[in-house]
């Protein structure tokens, strides 16, 4: 050990070092957030609890129940009954997510092929029974309303529902399959 | 005589120290917090400020869970004892001139004595909870206070030899000119770092080392055991700092020049205290923990030697100052 | 000396009517300290360990047979759920074995957003790690210092892909979404107070003559140990060997950007403690280095075999509508068939994905090696013969996740 080192550690050079760090960290402001009454925004695009998009023209679910969405998602949580109307229309009985099962990968907004499914941004949505995770259509269009309505949901599908041609190497070429 | 007088002062002083240990927590909470940026407690009143009130009225109405296998009455009556410790030990605080319940001509070994006593509280608690977490934290805490015990007591005999008294009123008069910590900084330092083994406190805290012994020897306890656990804890905290203050700091004494003439003594008293205690929290939020080898190692190897030479250094300055002639 | 004490303590064992025996503490599945649900069985004598026998299991959650029954898309979400601190990682490493396997080859732009997210996630575990490790050994405020740090990576994070923690941001042929230039920028920003921020903590435990004396000697596995016992990582190059996968079997971008790989000289506890807080000032660097370089481009390969069609060629184009059912019913249905072994650098050590494929589009077997789980095995070796807060230490060091030791 020389003599400086011997210095240092007699003279608690780098305990006093660690002191005045947490002392001028006393002084300055701090990073909490007080959560209920100091609300963060999420993120455009942040994946939250679902919902089913409201066709803007039409007034009704976009959806068609073609069920790829509950193909794709990968804890099966989406389940989807249709049924046939009297012109032979497909109608979609029920559409329900059980929400606490979903792990918000996104992937049901991804395999939509009509953009009819949706993760809002609302993520504070806890409650005291497991009856209400279980989400039927109505409340899912519900959701849409609420949370999606407007520009937002007109924005969600141009910036968050990929892949798109652009993200493709041979963009302008026509896409063979 | 004044037994009336006696029990007027033992009921301020207590309550005083109760509420005391409760707002302490607040203050320590509050300190760490804004140290590792955060707030520390804000909900319970403006500020957080009823917390500790909360927190009372919480752990009292607690279920005060037993294990199956515990010892029963020594594990009733361990934190019991650690509370009557340490609130023992208040007695012989002089506050300020001529205010102690007890003006003990022993005062200095009458605390030493009582934080021996203290250690029994860890002990037994840790025995008679029949866990082995709270067992290992029981054995650590009582070799951890008996060995730092001596440096504590050692770093406090140069003390006694320039005052020339056991009697902490008398440690205090003696230091009217200057505070004994200029001409005794090695058992300052000595005794600071006892004190905070001694109470158990990080970077010492390896009683009750969360990380390896979950919360050591009152891992069993819930509820107002628990909370007895804990105001003795702080409370002790307060007991070590006002000795600190009181055989190094000049104990009430505060300059006497200027507008500082007109402050209460009290005042300054307490000033220091929560100055040390503040010490206490500064450490906690900024150093990691000893091991349990390495923190016997310090206090034999290390602070009991310093101690020691502190003894004799004192000793021969004195000495060769006001020579005695020996006679053969 | 030594025949005296030998004498002295055979004498007193001999006089001692009283048997003596270890005693067993079971240390966890819930203990502060088992980062997780590990659970150690130790035989103390004293406080010293005579045996050590982690036991796991407590968190498996079958993700290997689980994804048997994934189609390649469904499986980057169980992916995310193995080392949950940092599922960037896994991502990419599921990714690039998936890709090995089928042969795609990822375009640029996207093996540079890759390596920028992987690195991301490096810090962000080296973070945690490095807030838990400090807050066993007992300096606390490191912890929080730690976590204010990682609460803006992860809300970048958040930005980049709708979520902090299981991100599933990675897809096989690219990424989920392309990142914004402003995103691109806060980063940068990021990188360039994040060094000033790795002192601070530092400043709080590296020279600390405490921090010194729990981790120095502590734990300690030499170089040819560490690589017997299959370790990996910053815990073997703790040991002195300087063995990583982006330098050895470059993937992403690992090769296009400067950096070097930190190894330590002892192997203990402090060594691998140095070698992760080098890290993060690589990991700093190669960000920095891969936002400056970054090209312009598209970032999902053309494998349309493999690859989910364009949303907007699925919307109007009957042939894309098709293949996109087909796609996501049945999974890639030309998946050659064969099996695969392909290894990353997740920032615990090598993560590698081994994949049977039998031309379906699922996984016929998927096993994954992950570091923690063997790092774990090796536990009783760090740990045997020290004291019990040396475990403690010893546990940190080796920067273990159950979730990814369990599957």
């Amino acid at each position: 050990m020389t003599a400086k080192e011997f210095i240092k550690k007699v003279l608690f050079i780098e305990i006093l070092k660690g002191l005045a760090l947490t002392l001028k960290h006393l002084f300055s402001p701090a990073v909490t957030r007080q959560y209920p009454a100091e609300r963060r925004e999420p993120f455009p695009g942040s994946r939250g609890l679902h919902a089913l998009v409201i066709d803007e023209y039409t007034g009704k679910a976009k959806c068609v129940g073609c069920g790829l969405c509950a193909a794709m998602c990968p804890s099966q949580c989406i389940y989807i009954y249709t049924s046939e109307d009297e012109d032979h229309k497909k109608i979609v009985n029920r559409y329900e997510i059980e929400v606490l099962r979903c792990v918000y990968c996104a992937l049901c907004v991804e395999a939509c092929p009509f953009g009819a499914v949706a993760l809002t941004e609302h993520y504070e949505y806890s409650d005291y029974s497991r009856d209400v995770f279980y989400y039927t259509k109505e409340r899912l269009l519900e959701n849409w309303n609420k949370y999606m309505a407007g520009q937002k949901g007109k924005e969600y599908f141009e910036k968050f529902w990929r892949p798109k041609s652009e993200d493709f190497r041979n963009s302008k070429e026509p896409h063979a399959s | 005589m004044n037994i009336g007088i006696t029990a007027i002062k033992v009921v301020i002083v207590i309550s005083v120290t109760m509420l005391h240990v409760a707002y302490v927590v607040y203050f320590e909470r509050k300190v760490i917090g804004h140290m590792q940026a955060r707030l520390g407690p804000m909900r319970v009143g403006p500020h957080g400020l009823l917390q500790p009130i909360a927190d009372g009225i919480k752990l009292f109405f607690k279920e005060d869970i037993i294990p199956s296998g515990a010892d029963k009455p020594i594990f009733y009556i361990a934190p019991v004892i650690g509370v009557i410790a340490v609130l023992a030990s208040l007695a012989v605080i002089p506050l300020w001139e001529g205010f102690s319940i007890a003006d003990l001509n022993i005062g200095v070994l009458y605390i030493l004595a009582l934080s021996s006593v203290g250690a029994y509280s860890v002990i037994l608690a840790g025995w008679a909870s029949n866990s082995k977490y709270s067992f290992l934290g029981g054995l650590r805490s009582s070799a951890q206070v008996i060995s730092y015990e001596i440096a504590l007591g050692l770093s406090l005999v140069g003390i006694m030899m320039l005052s020339g008294s056991a009697n902490l009123s008398d440690i205090v008069r003696a230091q009217s000119d200057y505070p004994f910590v200029l001409i005794q900084p090695l058992a300052f330092f000595v005794f600071l770092v006892s004190m905070i083994a001694e109470t158990n406190r990080a970077p010492f805290d390896l009683p009750e080392a969360e990380s390896e012994l979950v919360a050591g020897y009152f891992t069993e306890y819930s509820g107002m055991r628990f909370g007895l656990f804990f105001m003795a804890e702080y409370a002790a905290m307060f007991i070590m700092s006002a000795v600190a203050t009181v055989c190094f700091l000049g104990g009430w004494n505060g300059p006497d020049f200027w507008v500082f003439s007109y402050v209460p003594k009290i005042a300054w008293f307490l000033i220091k205290v929560y100055a040390l205690i503040f010490f206490y929290f500064w450490i906690r939020a900024t150093l990691p923990r000893y091991r349990y080898d390495q923190l016997m190692g310090l206090g034999w190897k290390l602070f009991i030697p310093l101690a020691l030479v502190n003894i004799g250094v004192t000793g021969l300055v004195k000495e060769s100052s006001n020579p005695i002639v020996i006679k053969l | 000396m030594e025949n005296l004490k030998d004498n002295l303590d055979n004498g007193l064992k001999d006089s001692l009517p009283i048997a003596t025996k270890e005693l067993t503490l079971n240390m966890g599945p819930q203990h502060p300290a088992t980062h997780g649900v590990l659970r150690l069985v130790l035989e103390l004598d004293g406080e010293t360990i005579v045996k050590c026998t982690p036991y796991i299991g407590y968190l498996h959650r079958g993700i290997e047979k689980l994804s048997e029954h994934r189609n390649y898309f469904q499986i980057i979400p169980l992916t995310d759920r193995l080392d949950y601190i940092a599922s960037m990682s896994n991502n990419i490493g599921y990714c690039v074995a998936v890709e090995k396997l089928f042969g795609i080859e990822v375009t640029e732009r996207s093996q540079f957003i890759r390596t920028i997210a992987a690195e991301m996630s490096r810090i962000l575990s080296h973070l945690l790690w490095l807030g838990t490790h400090a807050l066993d050994i007992g300096a606390m405020t490191v912890f929080l210092y730690c976590f204010r740090e990682r609460e803006k990576l992860l809300d970048l994070f958040e930005r980049l892909c709708g979520a902090r923690l299981t991100v599933s941001y990675t897809r096989v042929g690219g990424v989920k979404n392309d990142v914004t230039a402003e995103w691109l920028e806060d980063l940068y920003a990021f990188t360039g107070e994040f060094p000033m921020r790795v002192e601070q903590y530092e400043t709080l435990i590296d020279q600390n003559r405490i921090w010194l004396r729990r981790t120095k000697g502590i734990g300690v596995i030499s170089a040819e140990d560490a690589i017997n016992w299959g370790l990996s990582g910053p815990t073997l190059r703790g040991s002195g060997v300087p063995y990583d996968v982006r330098k050895f079997m470059p993937y992403a971008a690992y090769d296009k950007v400067k950096w070097e790989v930190p190894t330590g000289k002892n192997g203990d506890v402090y060594d691998r403690y140095r070698v992760r807080m080098e890290e993060f000032r690589q990991s700093n660097l190669i960000i920095r280095q891969c936002i400056e370089k970054i090209p312009s481009g598209p970032i999902m390969a053309d494998a349309p075999k493999f690859i989910l069609p364009p949303k907007d060629k699925v919307l109007n184009d009957m042939e894309h509508l098709i293949h996109h059912f087909v796609l996501i019913t049945k999974g890639p249905q030309t998946a050659p068939e064969g099996e695969i072994y392909v290894a990353t650098e997740a920032p615990k050590g090598e993560l590698g994905f081994y994949i049977v494929s039998d031309g379906t589009g699922k996984p016929y077997r998927m096993r994954i090696r992950t570091p923690s789980f063997v790092h774990i095995s090796a536990l009783p070796k760090f740990s045997e013969g020290s004291l019990v807060a040396d475990i403690v230490a010893s546990i940190g060091s080796i920067d273990i996740v159950l979730g990814e030791c369990d599957r």
